[in-house]
């Protein structure tokens, strides 16, 4: 109990003083809320272009589709503002032997080094997509249950969770290749297909999508679940992913640190 | 002109060196060329759309035809000189690069020419698989269309390359000239065809995109070389992209002339 607190404590901690050391940057909070209206209209602008012709696209309307779009930019913005700016870090903790003195800190390394980067003016990015979901869901036909939302916000969990597991692999990865940082761009070259409900794609690209890099299910699931469309074995399929991605970025983590030799020995 | 001669002299030597520093960051290329593959995952959406019938004019061949070139164009044109500009203007390893007798940028210029023909090879086996696919997608490019096809992506090279060098020259002034070149990208996502063939935009939509560089930065040679534009029409479309590459080289000029007088290299 008192472990817990202490690593409670140490976690609020760390986003405090990454907070504080990311607002130092205002004039850069500025124009990243720029740049996030432009990179709001790049995602949503095709799903306009594509239900010019159809008003059903394999069984999603304009609005059902606009809610996974809307998920999709949310997501993506959890990324940029709390996965990659510390995942980044470490890659670079690891090049220059800095993580030596992570390790030595009486907690758990991969906590550490997952709370203590913030990119607080990637938030806006967050709340654009949460806008975007919320328009798009009360212009559902069907207005989702208390159950739906609950289910919703669970797998939107889940989301985060594999998002964060697919990146702590790739940085696992990093002790052993150290340059791996672009390798995070291309996971985001697949993350994108996640702004499209999976019905859209082939069916082996739909199996892709739910099990190997699981966008689809950060994404399609969740907006599913508001829809009222998710049966219970598709809820409990996407939380078993989800913690098995979970469980295997930490065995990752585990065995690169068992591994490092530190950069300066 | 003497500038001009010197640059074109040691052009052998400096595409020799950018050969030599491509063997050498091969794996870290071939990532960044596969981080460009958007145009697969429109392209299955797209057919997806298509299966009932032709989308305003397009069929699943027409898709498939279409987003194979643009993948290509998509390569062809690439180039990274934004961020080796903003980096060597921040950290001030761009001093060195001055004091040389050639233009900093000519060697940028091979660097990033040099690695097409890998580009190409890394593509190849893609497109066979998308080939394979939808095979009724056909042999797309017409010999004679070619040699037009091939200085319509040179030209959109320029246009890229140009507009990148204002924007990583912007660095010059100002620290954020990475989020402005980020707004200017999204722009050339979804105004260039990238995403979607521009012929499916409204029309009010598209009379707009026709006043903008971005058409043809990527739709144009795209179209080309998926047999959607010829003839007199296209030799027309390639007339523009001359005007806007001269038009960049002015703009790209005036900034990199105005960056330099500025520049007093950091730490220095």
């Amino acid at each position: 109990m008192k472990r817990l607190r202490h690593v409670v404590r140490a976690t609020v901690a760390s986003f405090r003083v990454a907070i504080m050391m990311a607002v130092q940057y205002r004039a850069s909070f500025v124009a990243e809320a720029v740049v996030s209206v432009f990179w709001l209209a790049w995602t949503i602008v095709p799903l306009f272009v594509l239900f010019r012709f159809q008003r059903g696209v394999a069984g999603w309307s304009q609005d059902e589709a606009l809610v996974v779009v809307g998920f999709f930019i949310t997501l993506s913005g959890v990324l940029d503002a709390f996965v990659d700016p510390n995942l980044s870090a470490v890659v670079q903790h690891v090049r220059q032997g800095t993580l030596d003195y992570v390790l030595l800190k009486p907690i758990d390394a991969q906590l550490l080094v997952s709370v203590h980067r913030t990119a607080p003016s990637k938030l806006p990015h967050v709340l654009a997509g949460v806008i975007v979901a919320v328009i798009a869901a009360a212009r559902l036909p069907r207005a989702p249950g208390a159950a739906d939302l609950g289910a919703a916000f669970l797998l939107l969990g889940a989301g985060t969770a594999i998002l964060y597991s697919l990146w702590t692999m790739v940085v696992s990865l990093s002790f052993k290749f150290v340059r791996v940082d672009n390798l995070s761009y291309l996971l985001r070259t697949f993350v994108d297909a996640g702004r499209w409900p999976t019905a859209f794609y082939p069916v082996v690209v739909r199996f892709v999508l739910t099990f190997i890099v699981p966008v689809g299910l950060m994404t399609t699931y969740p907006a599913l679940a508001l829809r009222g469309a998710l049966s219970t074995s598709g809820l409990a399929l996407a939380l078993g992913v989800a913690l098995a991605f979970f469980g295997a970025a930490r065995i990752a983590w585990t065995l690169a640190v068992r591994r490092y030799a530190s950069a300066s020995s | 002109m003497k500038a001009l001669m010197r640059a074109l002299r040691a052009m052998p030597a400096m595409l020799r060196v950018g050969f030599a520093e491509m063997v050498a960051y091969r794996a870290e290329l071939v990532i960044w060329i596969l981080t460009a593959l958007t145009p697969i995952i429109m392209l299955l959406v797209w057919d997806g759309v298509a299966a009932n019938g032709p989308v305003g004019g397009y069929d699943r061949a027409a898709f498939a035809r279409y987003f194979t070139a643009g993948l290509f164009v998509r390569q062809l044109t690439s180039s990274w000189v934004v961020w080796e500009l903003n980096e060597s203007i921040r950290t001030g390893t761009l001093s060195p690069a001055l004091l040389k007798p050639i233009h900093p940028l000519a060697f940028r210029a091979a660097e990033n020419v040099v690695v097409l023909p890998f580009r190409l090879v890394v593509m190849m086996p893609i497109a066979v698989a998308l080939w394979l696919w939808r095979p009724e997608m056909g042999m797309f490019i017409e010999a004679r269309a070619l040699p037009l096809c091939l200085l319509s992506i040179a030209l959109a090279w320029a246009m890229n390359f140009l507009a990148q060098t204002v924007f990583g020259a912007l660095a010059f002034f100002a620290e954020q000239s990475l989020g402005l070149f980020n707004v200017w990208f999204s722009l050339w996502a979804l105004l260039s065809g990238y995403l979607f063939p521009l012929e499916l935009l409204p029309s009010w939509a598209r009379t707009i995109v026709w006043y903008l560089p971005f058409r043809s930065m990527l739709a144009v040679p795209t179209e080309i070389a998926a047999g959607q534009l010829g003839g007199a029409e296209a030799l027309l479309e390639v007339g523009v992209q001359a005007i806007w590459v001269v038009l960049f080289f002015f703009a790209a000029r005036a900034m990199w002339r105005a960056g330099v007088r500025r520049y007093e290299a950091f730490g220095a």
